[in-house]
Order: structure tokens, then C-alpha cells, then sequence
């Protein structure tokens, strides 16, 4: 259970998997992080965030958006995430936590966005699997 | 007649460098590809064909989809895609600019030699990057509060020139004049202002960087004398965009289209092409808001340029303006633009692909640009008056090791490619493979001992992944575009010294 970037040509992928959806949607988000940066400190205090979509690629998207622009304007990178994915009504649901490691504390570049390319959500029978490419 | 089939695409040859994918099943235009057969083999190594296929599916698409010699694999449209869709019938679409709205590239001219920088690469260089914020949370050249974010989004450069940091010279020669007159900061949303806030005047990471360059070669004396290019000179180029106040309005708009023109979406084969039908009040709001992103990448890349100015005045101790550091040209590489061009139209006077046309008509289209440029010819009213006798300056960033081109805009290129040609050398690897091939202190020394190219970045991954090896020949994307007259060869230029994220 865990992440791997995965090569496309223009930017980075992220392939993740994990027992529950929220497992593999952590892994996600660690997967954007270790795309951000090689070497990860353990500095930082933990942060938490909602999010909510209409429907499961969209709140991965929405998902991975949010943990961006909470990177930039918190200045921190969102690392060590963790979440639990819950469908309420109509509507998904992401309750999540991440460390955010102060930017002054890594060598890290930039992931401009998430991107629907390729985007897949599956269950499988050792839980979740993920795949999304990211815009470098 | 040529044709090759690649990966279940089938293309015929047009002529020399052109190749038509035919319009079948849903398409609803033909796309062309422009390449050699060398760089044909490239583009048919990754998803670009079917990308670009998929980008015909676009509603009110005029003549073809088009990709550049430098195209490669982006998401939902190529990168290096070119599309043209009607402005009454068609849609505008976001997948189709990017998330980098207005990503480009700008030259500063200097009167400065190659002679006069030798010996002074490492301090010119350390100085660069002390001032010119790079990478991630580096901040940015001027703390953006709500209002000057606000001013930026509305005003573009013309903020700067009232700021002072940038002169009446400088908007002279940028396109539109530094200020989209169709932008409406209130869509874009606060979230984007959020991020944009400590971003103004950065230049990022990924393959954004700052380079201080001689020029190595001239090819025509005459457009070269126009632009105030002569060999030896030293010149800055400057490679970044919107940042993530773009990034997130891209975003925005994708999540608000899916929301709201489902049934369009869902009409189209990959979810990136998302779309807003012409004249729907989200095509609206997002034409407003992708103008404010572009007024604010001018302001970006016009804050670092000022930067480097007073850098220079430091490093060489004279003003600026002793060392004529005036702005050649900015050239966008991810916008769309409603601009007017001759197409074909049925009977009835609508836009039909070339085939079906009975007519032709002058019609106002949104002309997508994803990683391509616009290459518009002499005597066009939208090329700035200083170079509208010979074209509009067009330059081609290639890799560190393999230096850059300065075209001009060239008479086919209205014809062949709605006035757009190449954007760069275009990717050839992945960044994952190329932190394998490569590792960036190798590549750094390198540089500095067999091209005298000093490098400084934030991080060596950055620097591997942007090796010369991961990129086309940029010779190649180039000897296309002068030989179908879309940008002509005016002047090339060597990587001095270069900083990035």
C-alpha cells in the first residue's frame, strides 16, 4: 500500500493504492508530495480539510487541488496525509489531515495542477487503486 | 499519395512536413500534423496523435486541429495543438489553453558582448539567483496585497509602468501592449488571488527558467537589423507564466464546466477538452478570467525582467538604460484568443471544414494556442507597429545545452496555421526517466566545461530533468517552421548562464 511516480512525457503521474479509498487517496496526496520533493524532514504541524464533490474522481481531484492551494498559500507541503472517504446523500466526502513541512525546510519544486488525463479510481480486491497525472 | 499508420492512425502526406489525420466517425474537422519524418517518429511515441485526434471532437472546430513540430503528449490536448473554434457556434475551452494560462517566453535586448560577460558568469549568475525568486515558496519580486492583485488582473503592465517597474518602451513591444482589454478580474476566484498573492514577479520551477544568452548566429540581416539582434550580443530570456493564480483558474473553470455543460462534456472523449459552449455565460466568465491571468503573467515576467535590469546595473555598476536592456518581444504560449481569420463555410454561412465548404468567410474564432505561438506576418494590424513591416519576433527556447531561436512571424502562417507556429524544442522524455539517465551535478558541470553554460537551480532534480538530452532538436522543430514559412529563422542564441527552480 503506498504510492509510485509513474513517467509521462510532459509531467508526472501517480499510481496509489490502498486498503479503504481513504487509504489510497492519502497515498495520493503522499504521491503529489514525493512529486514536489525528493527528501521529506519531519518538520511541520498537522493541519486538517474537507472536501466535497459530486461524485469520487471529482473529490479525488478537488481533493488533491485543495492540499495545492493549501501548500501555497499556507507555504507549507502538504506530507504524511491522511483521510477517510465517506459517501453522504448525494455527495462524497474527503475528511483529511496532512503535516505541512515549512517550505524554508525542503528543496522542492513546484506541481502546478491536478489533471483528470488518465484518471482512475478502482477497486480491487485488495482494496484501491489510483492512477493521476499531475501538471509539472 | 504517403501515408503511415502509427499506433491505429492513419496519416497521409499533404505535402513536404505536412501530414492530415482524415475527419472520421465523430470527428468533426481533419487534424494536420507539421513534421518531418524525424520528428513524425517522436510524435508518434506517446499519446499526441490520439490527443490531437480527440481535439477535433471540440464543437464549431474550423479547417483542422493542428499540431506544431514540437508537439508532444499533454493532457486532453497536445501540447504544441493548435485549434481554432467559431466564437458564435463553437465553445472556448479551458483543457485547451492549459493550466499555465499564458506561459511564455520574453527577450531583453542588451548592448552588452559576450566579451563584456566573460569572466563575470558566477557572479552574474549567484546574483540572479539571490534576486530573482524561483522555485517553491520562493516569494515573490513585490508582496501582492488584495489590491495590487486586483490592479495586476485588470491593468496588466500598464500597473507596472504606473509602479515603476517597467517604462512606455516596454509596453511598446509586448503584444496587446501588456494589457488584455477583455479582462474581468472579478471571475477569477479568491482562491486563485489567494495563491497569486506572494507569487508576483517568480519564476517557478518545472521547465521555467531565466537565461543570459549570446547571440551566435544571424539569418536574415534585415529583420535581425529590425529587431536590434547582432552576433555576439548579449540578451536575457525569461520562461514562466501565470503561476498558481492561473494554475487555479484553470482548475476553477474545468470543475465549474463539468458541473454545468455535462452534456457537452460528456459528448467528448477525454474530460481535459472540457468545454463551454459559445456565448453560455461560463464561456463568458472564463474568456474574462483567462484575460486577467494573462495581463498577470505579463506583470510576472515584466517584474523579473525589471529585476534583472537592476541586477545588471549592480553586477556592471552603470544604469540600465546605459546598457539599452530594452524589451525585443513577449510571446504567449497558452492562451486562447478571439481573433479574426478566413474560413470555410457552407451556404448557409456556417463554419464547415474545409472539405464541405462552399465558401469562404472572415469569421471570429477562439484560437487555442497550448504550447504553441503566435507567429503573425508583416503588415498584420495585431503585430506592434515597431516590427510591422517585417513580422512579428517569435522566439523558440530550446534546451541548455542546445541554445534558441529568434523567428519572425512568416506568410504562410495565417494560411497553414491560424498565424501559430512551435513553442520550443518540445519533451522527448519523462521527467522520471530522465532523473534516471540523468543526474543534475554531472549535468551542471557539464555544461560549465564543455559549453561554458553556468547553471544555478534550487534543486538538482530540477536541473536533470531539464538535461539537454530530454529535449527534441530544437534544429529540427525550427528548419520545419522556416520551411513551411509559418516563423522564419532571423537569429539563434547560446545558453550563458541560466537559474531556474
Amino acid at each position: 500500500m503506498g504510492y509510485e511516480l509513474r513517467p509521462h512525457t510532459a509531467d508526472v503521474a501517480v499510481a496509489a493504492t490502498g486498503a479503504t479509498l481513504g487509504e489510497a487517496f492519502a497515498a495520493t496526496g503522499d504521491g503529489l508530495a514525493a512529486a514536489t520533493c525528493d527528501r521529506i524532514p519531519d518538520t511541520g504541524e498537522r493541519f486538517s480539510l474537507t472536501v466535497r464533490a459530486e461524485g469520487l474522481e471529482a473529490l479525488l481531484f478537488d481533493y488533491l487541488d485543495q492540499l495545492i492551494y493549501e501548500r501555497d498559500v499556507r507555504g507549507v507541503l502538504p506530507v504524511a496525509n491522511e483521510a477517510s472517504v465517506r459517501n453522504a446523500d448525494t455527495e462524497w466526502v474527503v475528511d483529511a489531515s496532512a503535516r505541512g513541512v515549512p517550505f524554508a525546510d525542503v528543496t522542492a519544486r513546484d506541481v502546478k495542477a491536478v489533471t483528470y488525463s488518465e484518471m482512475r479510481i478502482e477497486e480491487t480486491d485488495a482494496g484501491w487503486e489510483t492512477y493521476v497525472v499531475l501538471d509539472v | 499519395m504517403t501515408t503511415r499508420e502509427i499506433d491505429g492512425i492513419r496519416l497521409e502526406q499533404v505535402r513536404e512536413f505536412v501530414w492530415e489525420i482524415p475527419q472520421e466517425g465523430d470527428m468533426r474537422a481533419p487534424a494536420r500534423v507539421l513534421a518531418s519524418d524525424a520528428l513524425l517518429d517522436e510524435i508518434g511515441e506517446d499519446k499526441t496523435l490520439q490527443q490531437l485526434q480527440n481535439a477535433t471532437h471540440l464543437p464549431g472546430i474550423t479547417k483542422h486541429a493542428i499540431c506544431m513540430p514540437d508537439g508532444h503528449q499533454g493532457y486532453g490536448f497536445p501540447v504544441g495543438g493548435v485549434g481554432a473554434t467559431d466564437a458564435e457556434t463553437g465553445c472556448i475551452s479551458p483543457g485547451a489553453v492549459g493550466y499555465d494560462i499564458n506561459c511564455g517566453v520574453r527577450m531583453m535586448k542588451t548592448n552588452l558582448t559576450y566579451d563584456d560577460v566573460q569572466g563575470r558568469e558566477e557572479e552574474l549568475v549567484e546574483a540572479l539567483f539571490a534576486n530573482v525568486p524561483s522555485g517553491l515558496g520562493g516569494g515573490g519580486v513585490v508582496d501582492g496585497d488584495r489590491e495590487t492583485i486586483e490592479a495586476v488582473l485588470e491593468r496588466g503592465v500598464d500597473w507596472a509602468l504606473e509602479e515603476g517597474w517597467a517604462v512606455p518602451d516596454d509596453l511598446e513591444h509586448c503584444e496587446d501592449e501588456g494589457r488584455r482589454p477583455d479582462a474581468d478580474p472579478s471571475a477569477v476566484s479568491q482562491k486563485a488571488k489567494d495563491r497569486g498573492k506572494n507569487q508576483l514577479g517568480s519564476l517557478g520551477s518545472g521547465n521555467h527558467f531565466l537565461e543570459i544568452q549570446r547571440v551566435t548566429d544571424v539569418y536574415r540581416d534585415g529583420v535581425a537589423g529590425a529587431y536590434g539582434l547582432e552576433p555576439d550580443q548579449i540578451v536575457v530570456l525569461i520562461h514562466c507564466g501565470s503561476r498558481g493564480l492561473g494554475h487555479q483558474t484553470c482548475t476553477d473553470y474545468l470543475r465549474k464546466i463539468e458541473k454545468e455543460h455535462g452534456d457537452l462534456l460528456a459528448e467528448l472523449p477525454d474530460k481535459e477538452l472540457a468545454a463551454a459552449p459559445a456565448g453560455s455565460e461560463l464561456a463568458e466568465a472564463y474568456y474574462g478570467a483567462m484575460c486577467a491571468c494573462i495581463n498577470f503573467a505579463w506583470v510576472n515576467r515584466q517584474l523579473i525582467m525589471h529585476r534583472v535590469r537592476q541586477v545588471f546595473a549592480r553586477v556592471f555598476d552603470r544604469s540600465w538604460e546605459s546598457m539599452d536592456m530594452h524589451l525585443l518581444y513577449d510571446v504567449a504560449h497558452n492562451i486562447a484568443k478571439k481573433e479574426s481569420h478566413t474560413v470555410g463555410v457552407d451556404a448557409e454561412g456556417r463554419p464547415v471544414p474545409d472539405g464541405e465548404a462552399t465558401d469562404e468567410e472572415e469569421r471570429e474564432l477562439y484560437v487555442h494556442r497550448k504550447g504553441a505561438t503566435r507567429a503573425f506576418p508583416a503588415g498584420h494590424p495585431e503585430v506592434p507597429a515597431a516590427y510591422r513591416d517585417v513580422g512579428q519576433p517569435i522566439i523558440i527556447p530550446g534546451s541548455m545545452g542546445a541554445g534558441s531561436y529568434v523567428l519572425r512571424g512568416g506568410e504562410s502562417s495565417l494560411d497553414l496555421t491560424f498565424g501559430s507556429t512551435a513553442h520550443g524544442a518540445g519533451r522527448l522524455m519523462s521527467r522520471t526517466q530522465a532523473k534516471q539517465e540523468f543526474w543534475g551535478e554531472t549535468v551542471q558541470d557539464e555544461l560549465r566545461e564543455q559549453n561554458q553554460v553556468y547553471v544555478k537551480a534550487q534543486s538538482g532534480a530540477t536541473v536533470a530533468e531539464e538535461a539537454p538530452g530530454v529535449y527534441k532538436d530544437v534544429d529540427e522543430v525550427v528548419r520545419v517552421s522556416d520551411a513551411l514559412g509559418i516563423g522564419d529563422k532571423v537569429a539563434r542564441t547560446f545558453p550563458v548562464c541560466n537559474i531556474k527552480g
